[in-house]
Order: structure tokens, then sequence, then C-alpha cells
């Protein structure tokens, strides 16, 4: 992530109060960019655990579907960047949607219980990512440009992909905020995460509410995907590691709390972040789960709770 | 037939996974991913034992599933405060984390490399170092974990399980302090884990870190939820059909990384399935 333009920003700083800020501002960036990526994860969670009312695993493997997709189209077909991202973030989010539809919503419809649909969307991250395994092979690929903008900010760089990953967390989080504010359908989740019967009650199609839900946390997660793609790269088994740092995000931000998804996204990649620099990149995923025992423990409604 | 001894002696360690397992989530209703941990804390703490101390291998797995209780203890009096999803995503936060330690703790585990040359147990001069006597030692001590968790959920300890799993808050009224029993079936069943890595150890004789991963950790959970939980002989069903039916995939003639990605489309599949139509699994006695 801009480790060579780093390197070079550190030579050329003069005192060693310059080189601190600079180290400073640069792992602020990189926190950012990685919240903004987990962010997104824990916002999709968040919407299917709030409507839905389970431990989606299975939603974790969309987000390498929509990373996978988007490399099909833009790298393998050559298709242009811009419509390659929009195919990828469709198709996770209607593989997301078929997938509700086929495992999920027989299983509400028997009034299954939460374990068996955590189970069983175990499952569904096991098919998933061993499809795509079959599909583009096991082995680290990546979307990144190879004629990479980098931009000078305040003694640190980030690259122009990077700044459009952080414009489009941005953009997402505001629509959905206004949406859940202001829409019909915002109105309609909302209810239905309240309380499913007496939503029914009042007219709304509670399956048709969580079937649309599915379908837009699923994109969200693509994109996801793909940002994580341009950012870090592509892995058959990305998906589920990117699913735990949303899930643990919200939690610490508070589940079911839009604001706090976010809150706790960023919270968690600067935690990580200076782990990560004061340690090494392998204690990453023990470093989100340290994080969040120690706060299920000592604050388990999260920073914001609901 | 060095084949059929091979994948016997596989059927014996999941067995015995399945078993360990199966008190926690069949008998007590705690969904638990950290199973695989302590398989590798075990096999681990074994191989380490073996391979630089020279003691004997009995000695060496009674050590490591000692040590694994331990863990557990400490792992278990946080898990204790949790239940449903928050006791599955924790526990696996554990899984998470031992795997993370024994890739990149290298003075002690040479991380990715792993530890070769374990060596074959030993008893009284007598060595099982021949698949066959292997074998025996697996089904010798398969049976005695059958026996063991057989008498757990015969005796009044088991019973007060069964009572948590259907209504927590009902026996606590009783005066049962459940968080107790929550902790000392999950030691017992990390102890029992533990046996099964230290069998895994000398019987490849070489050990890696991957092993133990989450996905192991839920393929022992898909052991017991297809054999069927809360049944002693489903854990053992299971095993065998989980192991036998996934070797089959390697006489397709695809190529070996092809064949170990359908076995994880079979492993998904079959909890889908399972939620779908029979959730109780094969022989099990409660549903989730």
């Amino acid at each position: 992530m801009g480790g060579g333009a780093t390197t070079v920003a550190i030579k050329n700083s003069v005192s060693g109060y310059n080189l601190a800020m600079e180290i400073v501002v640069q792992l602020l960036l990189n926190a950012l960019v990685a919240g903004a990526i987990y962010a997104l994860v824990a916002l999709g969670f968040n919407l299917i655990y709030s409507t839905a009312r389970f431990f989606d695993f299975g939603y974790g493997a969309l987000a390498a579907v929509g990373g996978y997709a988007t490399f099909l189209f833009y790298k393998l077909l050559g298709l242009d960047i811009f419509l390659s991202l929009i195919l990828g973030v469709l198709i996770a989010g209607t593989i997301g949607f078929l997938i509700e539809r086929v495992v999920y919503r027989p299983l509400r419809a028997r009034k299954s219980s939460k374990t068996v649909l955590l189970v069983a969307s175990i499952g569904v991250l096991a098919v998933v990512q061993a499809i795509i395994a079959i599909l583009f092979s096991s082995q680290f690929q990546t979307l990144a440009l190879s004629n990479q903008q980098v931009i000078g900010l305040l003694g640190g760089s980030i690259t122009q992909t990077q700044v459009i990953t952080l414009l489009a967390g941005l953009i997402i989080m505001i629509a959905l905020a206004i949406t859940f504010k202001y829409t019909l359908f915002g109105k309609a989740v909302r209810a239905v995460s309240d309380d499913e019967e007496v939503a029914q009650i009042v007219g709304i199609n509670s399956e048709k509410t969580i079937g649309y839900v599915f379908f837009i946390a699923s994109a969200i997660g693509g994109l996801a995907g793909i940002a994580a793609g341009f950012d870090t790269g592509l892995q058959p088994m990305m998906g589920f590691s990117l699913l735990l740092k949303g899930v643990v995000a919200s939690i610490v931000g508070g589940v079911g709390n839009m604001y706090g998804a976010v809150l706790g996204a960023v919270l968690l990649a600067l935690i990580e972040t200076i782990g990560v620099w004061q340690f090494s990149g392998e204690w990453k995923d023990a470093v989100a789960f340290a994080v969040l025992i120690i706060f299920l423990l000592f604050r388990p409604q999260g920073i914001l709770s609901r | 037939m060095e084949y059929l001894i091979y994948i016997a002696t596989l059927v014996c360690i999941y067995g015995i996974l399945g078993l360990s397992l199966n008190l926690v989530v069949g008998e007590t209703g705690l969904l638990s991913i950290a199973q695989a941990g302590f398989y590798g804390i075990g096999a681990y703490a074994t191989a380490l034992l073996l391979v630089h101390t020279g003691v004997n291998f009995f000695v060496a797995m009674a050590l490591g599933m000692v040590l694994a209780g331990v863990i557990a203890l400490f792992i278990g009096t946080v898990l204790s405060r949790f239940s449903g999803d928050y006791y599955a995503l924790v526990s696996l936060g554990f899984n998470v984390i031992v795997f993370s330690v024994l890739l990149n703790w290298r003075s002690l585990t040479q991380g990715p490399l792993g530890i070769p040359q374990i060596s074959q147990p030993m008893i009284f001069g007598f060595s099982f170092s021949t698949p066959i006597l292997f074998l025996c030692l697996a089904l010798i001590l398969l049976l005695l974990v059958y026996l063991i968790a057989s008498f757990i959920t015969s005796s009044s300890f088991g019973r007060v399980l069964h009572a948590i799993r259907e209504d927590e808050e009902a026996i606590a009224v009783f005066g049962y302090r459940t968080t107790y029993y929550k902790l000392a079936i999950f030691v017992i069943s990390a102890m029992l884990a533990a046996l099964a890595g230290a069998l895994y150890a000398s019987y490849f004789t070489y050990i890696e870190p991957f092993s133990f991963q989450v996905v192991n950790s839920i393929f022992i959970l898909a052991v017991i939820i297809l054999g069927g939980l809360s049944s002693h002989r489903g854990a053992v069903l299971g095993a065998l059909v989980l192991v036998i039916v996934p070797e089959a995939l390697r006489f397709t003639g695809l190529p070996s990384d092809i064949a170990a990605q359908m076995q994880q489309v079979f492993y998904g599949l079959i909890l889908i399935l399972l939620m779908l139509y029979r959730p109780q699994g094969l022989l099990g006695k409660f549903r989730m």
C-alpha cells in the first residue's frame, strides 16, 4: 500500500519530528482505506443481521464473488474498468439474492432456529469459496492497475484507487443513511428489523423486503471485495477474513447501528494498522479477535448501542 | 490394504474428534467452532515433547491433554459468559488466535515449515510402528473415548448438561451453577480433542499449522451434524462417511487441487442439505 512512496518520503524528510508526523499521517491514511473496506462489509452484515436475524457467514463469500467477477471482466475479458466494476457489484448482489431464495427462505419458512441458519450459511461459505477456487485457482490475483497514480497528502501518500475506495465507501454510507431515513423501502426494512410480525400486520411484505436486503447487502459486500482486490489482492478465501473483520467492526461499533458499524470499522482498522506497524502483518486476524473479545467482555453493547 | 488401514486410522482420529465436540455441541447445545484449535494444541505439544525431550509417547500425550485442558479453562471462562451466535463467533475467534500462534511463533513451532520426524508410540519396548499396530492403538483410544463420552452422558453430570441445552434458565433456578458445568464439559472436550491431536502427530510423523484452522473445526462440526447431534454412534458414523466419501473423489481422476476443492463443495452441500431436510442428522436426538 504505497510502501515505496513512504520510503521515499521518509528519506526526504529532514527532522525527526517531520518523520514522526509523516509516519502518523501514513498510518492514518492506510487505516482509513482499510476502514472503508471493513465498513462496507460491516454495513452489509449489519443489514442482514438486523432483518433476517442470523449470523450470515455465507455473506463473506459474496465479497470474493464481487472481486472475482470484476477480475473476470476486467483482467480476463478486457472490458472497461467501470463496466467491470458495475457488473461485479450486480453479480454479487444477484448471487446473494438467489442464495437467500434457495437456502435461507425455505429455512425461515420451516421456522428453523438461528443456529440452523448459521450452520447452513457456513455451508454456503464453503461451497462458494470452493467454486471460486475451482474456477479461478487458489492463486493470489490482483486487480491493481499497472500505472498507479500516487497522490501526496500531508506528507503521506495514497493511490488513486485508494481515493476512489474512500469516496465509494463514503457515498454508499450516505446513500444508505438517506434510504433508511426517508424512503418507503427504508422504513419497511426498519419495521421488519424492529418486529417482523407487526410489520406483516401493517401490510409490509417482509419476505420481499428481506430479499431486497440480501441483494443490497451482497452488492455492498461485493463492492468491498472489489476494493480489497485493488488494495491487497484477490484470493478465494478472502471473503472469510473480510467477513470476520466486518462482524468484529459491527459488534465493536454496536450491532444494528449503522454509524456504529462505520466507527467500529475505522477503529478496528486503526488498531490493526498500529499492530502491523509494531509487530507484523501475520498477527492481523488474531488482533481483530482480541479486540472483539475485549469489547464483548467489557462493553458488549458496542460503542454506540442501538 | 495399506490404504484401507490408512482410511480406518483417519476414521478413528476424526471419530475421537467428533465424540469430543459432540459433548459440547450435541449434549450441552453450545455451538463451538474451536475444536481444531485444541486438536492442534494436543498435536503440537506431543510433537514438541517427542522431538525435543524424547519422553514416552503416552507421557507426551497426557501432558498435551493437560496443556489443552488448562488453555481450555482460560478460554472457557471467557466463553461461558456467552451463548448462541456469540458463543460460536468467540470460539471461532479463539481458533483463529491459536492458529496464528502456531503459524507465527516460529522459534517454538517452526511456523509454516511444521515439525517433522515425530516418533511413533512405544510402550514397554513394544513399538506401534506398523500401520496395522497403529490402527489397533487408534481403535483402542477411540473405544476409550467412546466409553468416557457414554459415561458422561449417562451420569447425573450429563443430565445437567442436557438440561442446560433444553433450558438453561430453568436449570439455573434449581440452583445449578450452569457456568461451571459449561466450563467443565468444555475442558473435558478440549482434552479429548488433544488426545486425537497426539494420535494424528505420531501417525503422520509430521505436522504443520494448516491442519488446525477454522475450516478444520467446521469439518469436525460437519462430522457430528451429519452423524447426528447428541449421539455417540452418530459421531463415529459421521466420521466414517465424511472420511470415506471424499476419499472416493480421489479416484475420479480430477487434479488434486480441484479434488480438494470438490471436497469442500461436498462438505458445504452436506451442511446446507442437512439443515434444509434433516437438521437432526442421521442418528441425532437433538435438533438445533
